[in-house]
C-alpha cells in the first residue's frame, strides 16, 4: 500500500515540476521577493557612509569629536570621514556625492565653547543621503547636549557649594569632560547575536510564505482530479481510498520539501544568505512543512473548486505571514504583534532559524520551535485529512 | 448461462441520494465473452450503477459480486478483476501517453518487462504507438478516449466497463473505438458498456438492460426486447412482373402475417425478416417476379424503449 502511496505521490511532484506556475509560485517567487527585500533592506546589515570633516577649530573640543566620535565609526566600519581644510571643500564633497554629510567646525570653537560663549557646528547633508545625514545631525547634537549636560552639573554643584558659578570655569571643565574618553562604549554585537542577517530574514520569510503554495498541493490536487475524472479512475484501482489520501499527502510534503531546499540553496548561493548548521535547519525545514502542510490541507478541505481554495489559500498564507512577521521583524512591531504571532507556523520558523544564527546553538535549542510547528501541522492536518476523507469515501 | 462463465453478478442494487432514489433494485449478470448493454437516456442512472459496480460508490443495498468476490468502496484486492474506463476523459493532460500507462499500470501491481510489453501492445490496440511519447494535452478528443479505454485494458481485467465511451468523439474515432469493444468481446472479455446511442447498444451488446429513473424496464437480446414490443419487421420487395401472385404465393409461406402489392412493389408483415428473406426471394421468384431491390425495416431499441418508458432515448 506505501508503494501505491509513493507512486501517486511521484506522480504528482513530476505533474508538479513540469508545472511552470508552479515552479514560478513555489521556487522563483520567493526567491526573487526575498532577493528584492534582502537587496532593499539588507543593506542596514552592512550599513556605511562616507562624511566629509572640515576641523577648522583644532582645539580639544574639536579635537574630541574627530578622534573618539567620528573615530568610533571609523573603528566600528560604520563610516569612513574625510578631512577637509574649509567648509568649501567639505560642502563640495557633499555636493560632488563624494561624501553622505560634511560636518564643519568651524575656529574658535573650542575657545567659544569654553568661555561660555555661544558656538555651533554646522552640518550639510546630501540629497539622497538623509539617513547618513541625520546621523552626523545627531552624532553633533548628542556632542552638543554632552557639553550642556557637563555645564549644568557644575553649575549645580557650584550652587550647592555656595560658590557663585562662573561661566567661564564652568565651559572650560566642560570642554574637558568632552575631550575625556567615554567609560562606556556600545560594542557591536559578535556571531553569538541570535539573529540572521537581513538577507537569511528574507529568503527565509519568503520560503515559509510561499511554502503554503507548494504544500497545499496535496489535498488541492484532489479536488483537480475529481474535476479532470482521474480521481474516480484513482479510486477504481485496487488499493484503499485512504491510500490515495496518503499518496496525495506525500505528494503535498514532497512538493513543500522540495521547494524550500531549493530556495535555500539558491539564496545561500545567489545571495549570501546563511541558513545555519544543516541539519538543524534540515529539521526545522522539515517541521516547518508539516505545519504548512496541516493547515493548507485543512483550508483546502472548505473549498469547492481548485480556484476557491487556491484563494483562501493565499488569503490564509499572507495573513499569517503578516502576523508571523515575515514582512518586518517582530522585533520592531508592538508587543501585541509578537504575542500574535506565536499563533503562527512562521514565526516559530523564523524564531528557530534566529537561534540557529548563534554560534553555539545546538539542535536542542530549537527543539521547542520545532515542536510547535509539528504540534501545528499535526493538529490542522488531522482535522484536514478527516475532512479530505470525504473526498475519497465514494458516499 | 453456466454459473463458471459468469464474470459479473450483481442484484437488488439500490443507491439514493437524498430524497432522489437513483438507482432502485438493478440487478444482472454478466458472462466471459459477453457485452452487456445498459441502455438509457441521461440521468436514467447507469452512471450510478456502474459506480456500485466498480465499487467508487457505497451502495445502499444489495450486492455485486466480480469473478467470484464481492466488490464494495474498500474492496481493494477485488477491484483488479476490473478495468474501469470513465465517461469522463481520466487521463493526465502533463503526463506523455505511455507515462499515463505506466503510472496506472503501476497501480494494478504491474512492472517491469510485464508491464514494458503491456504497454507497447495496448498502445498497439489503441493506435497510439507513434505518439507514446507525447503529452496528452496535444492530442484530439479521438486520441484521448481512445488512451482512456487503454488504462481500462492494461491489466488484462476479467470485466471491462465502460461508461459511455464514445461520447463527444468523431465518426472514424467512434468506429475505432467500438471495433476494439468487439475485439475484445471476442477475446472472450466481459464487457459491461453504457450508452444512450441505440446504434451502438445494438451492434455491441449481446443483451441489453433497459433502464430508466433507476430501474431495469426490461433486459434481453435485441431480439427479446424487440419481442416485448410485439412489432414485426417489414419488407418492402420493389419488383416488376404479377405482383399480385407473387404476393399471394408470399402470404402462404410461414412467419409472413400479411402481403399485399402496391405501387410496383410487394409489402410484407413477417415475424423475422433476416431468416425468412431467402424463402421469400425464391418463392417470389418462383411466382415470375423480378425483384429491384429489398428494404427490410425492422423495430429497434428505441422503438422498445419508446413503448417501455414513453419517452425518446434523446429526451
Amino acid at each position: 500500500m506505501l508503494r501505491a502511496a509513493l507512486l501517486i505521490a511521484a506522480k504528482d511532484l513530476r505533474q508538479r515540476i513540469r508545472d511552470r506556475s508552479a515552479i514560478i509560485l513555489a521556487g522563483l517567487a520567493p526567491f526573487a521577493l526575498g532577493a528584492i527585500f534582502g537587496m532593499l533592506l539588507g543593506g542596514a546589515d552592512a550599513f556605511h557612509t562616507r562624511y566629509a570633516i572640515a576641523d577648522l577649530d583644532h582645539g580639544p573640543l574639536a579635537t574630541a569629536f574627530t578622534d573618539q566620535v567620528l573615530g568610533s565609526l571609523v573603528d566600528a566600519g560604520i563610516a569612513d570621514v574625510d578631512t577637509f581644510d574649509s567648509e568649501a571643500t567639505a560642502t563640495q564633497a557633499v555636493r560632488d556625492g563624494k561624501a553622505s554629510a560634511a560636518i564643519v567646525i568651524p575656529a574658535g570653537f573650542s575657545a567659544d565653547v569654553q568661555a561660555g560663549r555661544a558656538a555651533e557646528m554646522r552640518v550639510v547633508g546630501a540629497s539622497g543621503a538623509s539617513v547618513s545625514a541625520q546621523i552626523a545631525r545627531s552624532l553633533v547634537g548628542r556632542f552638543a547636549d554632552e557639553i550642556t549636560a557637563v555645564q549644568v552639573s557644575l553649575a549645580t554643584v557650584f550652587e550647592l557649594r555656595g560658590v557663585p558659578p562662573d561661566p567661564a570655569v564652568i565651559a572650560e571643565m566642560a570642554g574637558r569632560a568632552a575631550a575625556v574618553q567615554a567609560p562606556i562604549v556600545v560594542a557591536e554585537t559578535g556571531a553569538d547575536a541570535r539573529e540572521m542577517d537581513l538577507r537569511t530574514f528574507y529568503a527565509a520569510s519568503m520560503a515559509i510564505l510561499f511554502l503554503f503554495f507548494a504544500t497545499q498541493s496535496g489535498v488541492l490536487s484532489l479536488i483537480g482530479e475529481r474535476r479532470q475524472g482521474t480521481l474516480a479512475r484513482l479510486l477504481a484501482a485496487p488499493i484503499p481510498p485512504w491510500v490515495v489520501l496518503l499518496g496525495k499527502s506525500l505528494g503535498g510534503f514532497a512538493t513543500g520539501l522540495v521547494a524550500m531546499v531549493m530556495l535555500i540553496a539558491a539564496s545561500t548561493l545567489l545571495l549570501g544568505a546563511r541558513w545555519g548548521p544543516p541539519l538543524e535547519v534540515g529539521v526545522v525545514v522539515v517541521a516547518a512543512v508539516v505545519a504548512a502542510m496541516g493547515i493548507s490541507t485543512l483550508v483546502t478541505t472548505f473549498a469547492r473548486t481548485e480556484d476557491q481554495a487556491g484563494g483562501w489559500n493565499a488569503i490564509t498564507a499572507m495573513t499569517l505571514a503578516i502576523l508571523g512577521g515575515s514582512f518586518f521583524p517582530l522585533s520592531q512591531g508592538p508587543e501585541v504583534m509578537a504575542s500574535l504571532s506565536l499563533v503562527t507556523p512562521h514565526a516559530w520558523f523564523l524564531r528557530a532559524l534566529h537561534d540557529l544564527a548563534g554560534a553555539q546553538t545546538t539542535l536542542l535549542d530549537v527543539l521547542p520551535s520545532v515542536g510547535v510547528l509539528l504540534a501545528m501541522g499535526a493538529v490542522t492536518g488531522t482535522i484536514g485529512l478527516a475532512r479530505a476523507r470525504g473526498l475519497v469515501a465514494g458516499r | 448461462m453456466a454459473e463458471e462463465t459468469v464474470i459479473l453478478r450483481c442484484a437488488g442494487l439500490r443507491k439514493r441520494f437524498g430524497e432522489r432514489l437513483a438507482v432502485d433494485g438493478v440487478g444482472f449478470t454478466i458472462a466471459s465473452g459477453e457485452t452487456y448493454g445498459l441502455l438509457g437516456p441521461n440521468g436514467a442512472g447507469k452512471t450510478t450503477t456502474i459506480s456500485m459496480v466498480c465499487g467508487l460508490l457505497r451502495r445502499d443495498e444489495g450486492e455485486v459480486i466480480v469473478d467470484g468476490r464481492g466488490i464494495d468502496v474498500g474492496a481493494a484486492a477485488a477491484k483488479a478483476a476490473i478495468g474501469y474506463v470513465p465517461q469522463d476523459l481520466a487521463i493526465y493532460p502533463d503526463l506523455t501517453a505511455r507515462e499515463n500507462l505506466r503510472f496506472f499500470g503501476r497501480l494494478y501491481g504491474l512492472g517491469g518487462h510485464e508491464l514494458a510489453t503491456r504497454i507497447g501492445e495496448v498502445l498497439e490496440v489503441i493506435g497510439l504507438s507513434d505518439r507514446a511519447g507525447e503529452r496528452t494535452e496535444q492530442f484530439s478528443g479521438g486520441m484521448k478516449r481512445r488512451l482512456n479505454i487503454g488504462i481500462g485494458l492494461l491489466h488484462r481485467p476479467r470485466l471491462l466497463v465502460l461508461d459511455e465511451p464514445t461520447v463527444g468523439v468523431d465518426p472514424q474515432s467512434r468506429n475505432a473505438i467500438l471495433a476494439s469493444v468487439e475485439q475484445l468481446s471476442g477475446e472472450g472479455m466481459a464487457i459491461l458498456y453504457t450508452t444512450h446511442y441505440m446504434e451502438e447498444a445494438e451492434r455491441l451488446c449481446d443483451r441489453v438492460g433497459i433502464i430508466d429513473e433507476g430501474r431495469i424496464r426490461a433486459e434481453g437480446t435485441r431480439r427479446e426486447l424487440v419481442a416485448l414490443v410485439g412489432q414485426r419487421d417489414r419488407v418492402r420487395l420493389t419488383a416488376s412482373g404479377n405482383l399480385g401472385a407473387a404476393a399471394a404465393a408470399a402470404a402462404r409461406l410461414d412467419g409472413v402475417a400479411e402481403a399485399s402489392a402496391r405501387d410496383g412493389a410487394i409489402d410484407l408483415i413477417v415475424t423475422e425478416a433476416r431468416s425468412l428473406l431467402p424463402r421469400l426471394l425464391e418463392t417470389v421468384a418462383e411466382a415470375g417476379v423480378l425483384v429491384k431491390s429489398v428494404e427490410v425495416v425492422e423495430p429497434d431499441l428505441e422503438a422498445v424503449f419508446l413503448h417501455l418508458t414513453g419517452k425518446a432515448l434523446r429526451d
